[in-house]
């Protein structure tokens, strides 16, 4: 039948795919580490003719730590696509461009990922232009001042959205000294300044753009034994000396904390209750727990969802969140109201919520329900090599491995109803809480 | 010519009416299967030729409200809340887009639990219960949607809208599928209620399905669809929508950068050898996200001023948070579309003359062979991230037979970059884009001055904050001189509150 023609043969067979196996991660998989310290994690997929292959930097705007330079991991990351001495950008673009590579990359908190899906025959290809570009890029300073006029448009074209402005003014509240307290593109006066930063951004590079930090992730037609003398080859020679960036530690919040911002635009009152969380451990059962707790209490299925946004209709939207971070994150539960006058008698319902689960354990069923959900989530989402790499970048930024992967959904299955209230009473406390609310100023 | 022989399975319908009358089947030819034995999920699109061009006269947003109250409400076995309850273990979903054509219902689940899954999923489409409290929830969403998220979060999501009503405005594609505020406050259950009856029959529709499914699954999907009501609804006629010259709304809005997109209709469909020439044409001036597209070059690698240049010859409706194209959106007439991210206000008019500039050069003097060859290449190989997934590869089935393409558009394409001369893209470029008759939308504060400025048409000189090379400072000047002429009666300034409203 022509219409499987070849797309067809890139399609996958998840090997031992059962959810109800010992370990959830269903593929095998090699983890190299260089001499000079580059991690390599490659994972042999039957997926004829396609390699998904991720460059993950184990800095983000977390690494940020001079005044004033707030948004400069989001900035590098635009100006590693400026090129090399042997590979100018013009050439670096008609080189990939060539290949039909499907390349892009993001930053975030805690990482930076450069990812490219391209043909499996042109592995070395990319090889070669992404070890040069990660250790020999080259810019000039108009060529870094033009990119940082690109950097402040994608700024006013993302401010124009009322949760960025949530979250810009969240973070700046709920942290004192940690590199949290800005968002990932950074303050606006310090995105303003950075023309003139060109000298901060070939140390920026020195510093962390370094084999011993960071990891390479290759999923898809890959050999592993050719894949990794091709690793030896060109990444070999790269110089190890990362510099760990003196991250002040955020000590415990004294007391609740709360703000208001105004957008200027028209929108629906947003509610955001932030509680000081703890870094991502596979260990730390209660934070473990949490992950649970934040879908069992504000999922679609919590009591509170279908009271505020089915029954009542007083919410739009309500969501909650427990991500995983290298340091202390917010814990985020998030509304957004209909009326503004509601405002309070939400945010009381979700107080209420929290503390029925600091004294109620949860129904066992709903708990093993939402045992079984994350585990096919997780197993539905494996589906291509771009997926199964690019959905364990932010794992390998954590802790270099991807062995937390199986040990994180190991421990989702330990998870007792006691563990979430323990969670509850641990984490949602007044003493730990920011809450900040929008309102549009023309609604 | 493939197109013109057959165009949407409507007529393959008519072709063999036996094959539905009288039976409980859904007929075989209205099938559309992509076997992935190896994939442990199974995928369901199933295909209703029914959207925004079908809402009746007033009721602008009833195909997208209709499609939410089967996806997101109760139906007559369970409570809204039932279902999630029910689904929630499963991590498995079904959910429904309704665009200008085509209205798509999709799901997909795990093998195991296909069981469990698949009552809830048909349910949604045979036995809806269409609860006042559940239209009520919709259309607050819908009216947050239009009032505040649209016309207020994303300039440039308003820009590509305002553009796409303005350009077909008095036709059935007029409006966005969201629908305008007038015409959604004024729906009600009854209106639902019939449009579901209409539009939702076993002979308007296509069955797809993808993955480890097995061919019990498929009969009884036949069967269980097949009790639906009968009924074909009339085919509404393909919009026509000629531009006179150049004409411009300027949409008035406090925004910190002004966002700019224009177009206008171009006579050519998927699946025809001309538009796959147009198609590397329009790659090489401004492929969707790819920074080496020419656009992209001009305007934001050697200048700076914003995110990102894109140029299109198909929809590609949320293009801000998608790399690739999306599937289920097709459309018989098409537009050719040139997207510019938001630019520092002090420099909107010197971005769009840059804009038309670039755009006026390809019209004129077409590829070259070099990047004609670049092209061809990248285009071979990239397609194939179109689709690697199986619900994707589904899309791209159900989209071949929307456009009567006798196997698959993604074959075609990766054959054709091997067939097609540069001759072949000069010729469908000077063919099907034109430099006379264009549609411009810009979104920006103070538009009564930049409505000024567009009729004196006087220069529109740069500075920028940093050096910039001598060969670029002089390119500017021929790009703050590059002429854009617009008669007074073709400029339009509106209101962003004026917008969307009926």
């Amino acid at each position: 039948m022509k219409a499987l023609f070849i797309v067809a043969s890139v399609v996958l067979l998840i090997a031992g795919c059962d959810p109800m196996a010992e370990t959830i991660f269903p593929y095998a998989y090699t983890t190299e580490i260089l001499a000079n310290g580059l991690t390599v994690i490659m994972i042999p997929m039957d997926s004829p003719g396609l390699v998904a292959y991720y460059s993950v930097v184990r800095t983000g705007s977390r690494d940020e730590v001079e005044p004033g330079k707030s948004g400069f991991a989001h900035f590098f990351e635009h100006m590693m696509f400026r090129g090399t001495k042997k590979y100018p950008s013009s050439v670096y673009d008609s080189l990939i461009t060539s290949i039909g590579a499907s390349t892009n990359a993001y930053t975030t908190d805690d990482y930076t990922a450069y990812h490219l899906n391209f043909a499996a025959e042109d592995l070395e290809r990319v090889m070669e232009l992404e070890s040069d570009r990660f250790q020999n890029l080259f810019y000039e300073k108009p060529a870094f001042q033009t990119e940082a006029g690109a950097v402040y448009g994608e700024y006013k074209k993302n401010i124009t959205n009322p949760h960025m402005l949530l979250y810009e003014k969240t973070q700046d509240l709920a942290y004192d000294v940690h590199t949290y307290k800005h968002t990932v593109i950074g303050f606006e006066q310090d995105i303003k300044a950075m023309p003139e930063a060109y000298e901060y951004s070939q140390a920026f590079f020195r510093r962390y753009y370094r084999p011993d930090n960071v990891v390479l992730v290759l999923a898809g037609d890959i050999d592993t034994r050719a894949t990794m003398a091709l690793v030896e080859k060109y990444y070999g020679a790269w110089e190890e000396g990362y510099v760990a960036p003196d991250i002040s530690l955020e000590p415990a919040q004294a007391g609740g904390r709360t703000g208001e911002v105004s957008y200027p635009g028209k929108t629906l009152p947003i509610l955001n209750i932030a509680y000081k969380g703890d870094a991502f451990d596979t260990e730390n059962r209660a934070f473990v727990a949490a992950m649970l707790l934040s879908d069992l209490a504000f999922g679609e299925t919590s009591d509170l969802y279908k009271k505020l946004y089915l029954q009542e209709q007083k919410v739009e939207s309500i969501s909650s969140s427990v991500p995983r971070n290298r340091d202390v994150p917010l814990f985020e539960v998030y509304a957004m109201v209909k009326e503004e006058g509601d405002l309070d008698y939400v945010r009381a319902q979700i107080e209420q919520t929290i503390e029925q689960y600091q004294t109620v354990p949860v129904d066992a069923k709903r708990l093993s329900d939402l045992q079984r959900r994350k585990k096919y989530s997780f197993l539905m989402n494996l589906d291509t090599p771009d997926k199964v790499a690019g959905g364990l970048a932010r794992y390998v930024a954590l802790t270099a491995d991807i062995r937390c992967v199986d040990e994180l959904y190991s421990a989702f299955d330990s998870v007792t109803p006691r563990d979430i209230m323990n969670a509850a009473k641990k984490y949602y406390l007044p003493g730990r809480r920011t809450v900040v609310v929008l309102k549009g100023a023309r609604s | 010519m493939k197109i013109a022989s057959g165009l949407l399975f409507c007529c393959l319908l008519i072709a063999h009416p036996s094959r539905s009358l009288g039976g409980d089947m859904v007929p075989e030819e209205n099938i559309v299967e992509v076997p992935v034995p190896n994939d442990p999920t199974v995928s369901f699109r199933i295909w209703f030729a029914v959207g925004s061009q079908n809402d009746p006269d007033g009721k602008s947003g009833l195909a997208n409200i209709t499609t939410s109250m089967l996806t997101q409400a109760a139906t007559q076995e369970n409570t809204y809340e039932e279902i999630l309850e029910k689904l929630f273990p499963l991590a498995a979903g079904y959910g429904g887009s309704s665009t200008v054509e085509m209205t798509v219902l999709s799901g997909r689940t795990h093998r195991d639990n296909l069981g469990e899954y698949y009552p809830l999923f048909l349910d949604a489409i045979l036995r809806p219960a269409f609860k006042e409290e559940d239209l009520e929830r919709i259309r607050s969403e819908v009216l947050n949607f239009l009032e505040n998220t649209l016309r207020y979060s994303s300039d440039e999501e308003l820009g590509k809208a305002v553009l796409y009503n303005d350009i077909f405005a008095g036709t059935p594609y007029g409006h966005i599928p969201a629908g305008t505020v007038e015409g959604v406050k004024s729906i009600t259950i009854e209106d639902v209620k019939r449009f579901y009856g209409k539009h939702y029959t076993r002979e308007n529709l296509i069955i797809g399905i993808a993955g480890s499914y097995d061919g019990e699954t498929l009969g009884r999907l036949r069967g269980d669809l097949g009790t639906l009501p009968e009924g074909k609804p009339a085919r509404v006629p393909v919009p026509s929508a000629a531009l006179d010259g150049l004409t411009v709304t300027v949409v008035e809005k406090e925004a910190p950068a002004t966002a700019m997109s224009m177009g206008f209709p171009i006579e050519i469909l998927r699946g025809s050898r001309e538009w796959y020439a147009l198609a590397i044409a329009n790659s090489w001036f401004g492929e969707h996200r790819n920074q080496s597209s020419h656009l992209f070059q001009v305007i934001r690698e050697v200048r700076g001023l914003n995110y990102g240049d894109y140029s299109y010859i198909e929809h590609f409706p949320g293009g801000g948070g998608r790399m690739r194209p999306p599937q289920n959106v097709c459309r018989r007439q098409q537009i050719f579309e040139v997207w510019i991210r938001p630019v520092p206000n002090e420099a909107r008019h010197f971005a769009l003359r840059a804009a038309l500039r670039e755009y006026t050069r390809l019209v004129e003097n077409g590829m070259t062979r070099e990047d004609f060859e670049l092209t061809k290449s990248f285009l071979k190989k990239y397609v194939l991230h179109y689709a690697t997934t199986t619900m994707e590869r589904l899309g791209y089935a159900l989209d071949d037979r929307f456009y009567g393409i006798d196997g698959s558009h993604l074959e075609l394409f990766r054959e054709m970059m091997d067939d097609i001369t540069l001759e072949e893209v000069n010729a469908a470029v000077r063919k099907h884009l034109q430099v006379g008759n264009m549609h411009i939308v810009v979104v920006t504060p103070n538009a009564e001055s930049f409505r000024e400025a567009l009729l004196r048409d006087s220069p529109s000189p740069i500075s920028y904050a940093t050096p910039k090379p001598a060969s670029v400072l002089k390119e500017d000047e021929e790009i703050q001189m590059f002429p854009v002429k617009v008669r007074p009666r073709d400029i339009r300034v509106v209101g962003v509150e004026d917008i969307f409203v009926k």
